[in-house]
């Protein structure tokens, strides 16, 4: 089974995403849903809890970059 | 022949038996929740690149050549682990926490290859280390936290976990799935004095809704034994309204027999009444027949002879009284008619008479006419005279007053006294004092008194003069009715 390309997934905010903090996503990977630790892709934003996410990088095993996907 | 057959199907039986036992023993599968890490083939690695040396497979079967390759299974179960951590808040309070971590294997083959690497031999004592673990770090985030964010602000608290182990537990292939705090142990009752305002406040409402629910409750118990009372009272009031029902209709139903009794007693005096009427009509029947009617026919036939008695006697004055009647209107004719000539013969003497006196009043009326016309005559000749005696007077008294007036008073002197002692005419008894002289003085008084009617003459006669020569001219009409004033002095 080859391990699935992360980058491009949707996934929606559980734990906000910021500088200097650690943040939480959950992605729909595998079949199932696993949640990521989380990293804002552009240095300086902050993605409150709920906002919906795209992967843009991802670092195994667990750490990902992402982005706001809409503009809000 | 049928023993080659039968050999034949054993062994084949028997060699199909072989290749199953030999394909159990090849061909793995992995379960759900298991990852199967096989190593010593170096082709057919999958998902892990070079270097790796074996290969992970999950959610299928594979073939395994035993004695080649070696098979071990990797759980990817959830594993907790209890924490018990003694550790100083941000604000330096003690507080002993209590918690668990529950965690996996992560799903992707990169965890899952690190946590091969790490756990495989290990599984049972994976919970130990992550202990060990998650205390220094619990101590580091409880140190970074206060007691009420502890308390309040999970949020918090699962950021600074992610925060601190998140990075640490990627390096062992595990996710974290939740840290929970079960209890907080605070020694010093921090945190019961936090809550103690609030718990008061809280006890205070408790303590009056409780009060403000007995007394609703009070109120409501007191209302429904009232009702009671109530309820219970109409029931007695119904109750004896029933039985007093009962005790009169027992009552009549008791007095029921001596009534019927009474009534038929009531029954047996009416009819004896009855008979005793009857027989009272019977004798009363009787003495109408054998004493009233014999009455009646005496009495009627005394009557009826008195009655024909009256009516002879009615008769005999009827006929008198018509007898009477005719007498009278007889009577009357003959009056009437004597009268009658008697009013005639009265008017004609009246006729007669009164002719008579006509005639005689005329001869009294022509003689009486004669006799005044000759009177006046006479009185008007003398009227004249007198006259002309009054002027000459006049003309007297014109020439000379004093003596015509003393004239006068000599010719009426004597009068003149009689008039003065008139006021003693009607004296009966007179007493003088002063004698002589009293009697002198009253003379004179009575004579000053007609000297005082002379001094009045004088007076009307000046007055008199002059009116009679204004009035000289008239004199002759007018000398009746002057000489009388003169006259009469």
């Amino acid at each position: 089974m080859a391990d699935a390309s992360m980058v491009g997934l949707m996934g929606r905010v559980t734990g906000t995403v910021g500088p200097g903090l650690v943040g939480e996503v959950i992605v729909r990977v595998r079949g199932g849903a696993e949640h990521f630790l989380a990293h804002p892709a552009s240095a300086g934003d902050r993605i409150e809890t709920g906002t919906v996410v795209m992967v843009v990088e991802h670092l195994p095993p667990r750490t990902v970059y992402v982005t706001a996907a809409y503009d809000s | 022949m049928p023993m080659v057959v039968g050999v034949v199907a054993g062994v084949a039986v028997a060699a199909v038996l072989v290749l199953i036992g030999l394909f159990k023993l090849m061909w793995r599968v992995a379960e759900p929740n298991e990852a199967l890490i096989i190593s010593g083939s170096k082709h057919r690695t999958e998902g892990i690149e070079e270097g790796m040396g074996f290969r992970i497979v999950t959610g299928r079967g594979t073939l395994v050549m035993p004695g080649v390759q070696a098979v071990r299974k990797l759980s990817l179960d959830l594993n907790e682990t209890e924490l018990q951590v003694d550790c100083v808040t941000h604000q330096g309070i003690p507080l002993k926490v209590r918690g668990v971590v529950i965690f996996k294997v992560g799903d992707d083959f990169v965890s899952i290859a690190n946590a091969a690497r790490r756990f495989l031999d290990q599984q049972k004592l994976m919970s130990e280390r992550v202990h060990n673990v998650f205390a220094g770090h619990l101590r580091s985030i409880v140190g970074g936290l206060t007691v009420e964010e502890m308390i309040r602000d999970r949020e918090k608290l699962t950021g600074q976990t992610r925060a601190a182990c998140g990075t640490e537990m990627e390096k062992l292939g595990l996710i974290v799935d939740s840290l929970q705090i079960h209890e907080i142990e605070d020694p010093t009752g921090y945190i019961q004095n936090l809550a103690m305002p609030h718990a008061a406040a809280v006890q205070r409402d408790a303590r009056i809704a409780q009060a403000e629910a007995n007394r609703l409750a009070t109120e409501a118990e007191q209302q429904s034994f009232a009702r009671m009372a109530e309820a219970t009272r109409d029931s007695e009031i119904l109750q004896a309204g029933y039985q007093a029902e009962r005790d009169k209709a027992a009552a009549e139903a008791r007095q029921a027999g001596p009534l019927a009794e009474a009534g038929a007693r009531q029954e047996v005096v009416v009819q004896e009444t009855r008979v005793a009427e009857l027989e009272a009509h019977r004798r009363e029947q009787q003495l109408q027949a054998d004493v009233r009617k014999p009455a009646d026919a005496a009495a009627y036939e005394t009557r009826t002879l008195a009655e024909a008695d009256r009516d002879a006697r009615i008769s005999s004055a009827q006929a008198q009284a018509k007898e009477t009647e005719l007498a009278a209107a007889a009577e009357a004719t003959r009056v009437k008619a004597a009268a009658g000539a008697e009013a005639e013969a009265t008017k004609a003497r009246g006729e007669a008479a009164a002719q008579a006196t006509r005639a005689t009043g005329a001869a009294e009326a022509a003689a009486a006419q004669a006799r005044g016309l000759a009177e006046a005559e006479a009185a008007k000749a003398k009227g004249l005279a007198e006259a002309e005696a009054i002027k000459a007077r006049a003309a007297a008294l014109a020439e000379n007053q004093e003596a015509v007036v003393a004239q006068q008073l000599a010719e009426n002197w004597p009068e003149i006294v009689k008039a003065g002692a008139s006021a003693f005419g009607n004296v009966d008894n007179m007493v003088l004092l002063n004698g002589a002289d009293g009697m002198a003085d009253m003379f004179a008084k009575a004579l000053t008194m007609g000297g005082t009617g002379l001094g009045l003459a004088r007076q009307l006669l000046a007055s008199m003069d002059r009116d009679g020569q204004a009035a000289q001219g008239a004199s002759s009409l007018n000398g009746q009715s002057r000489k009388v004033p003169v006259d009469d002095k």
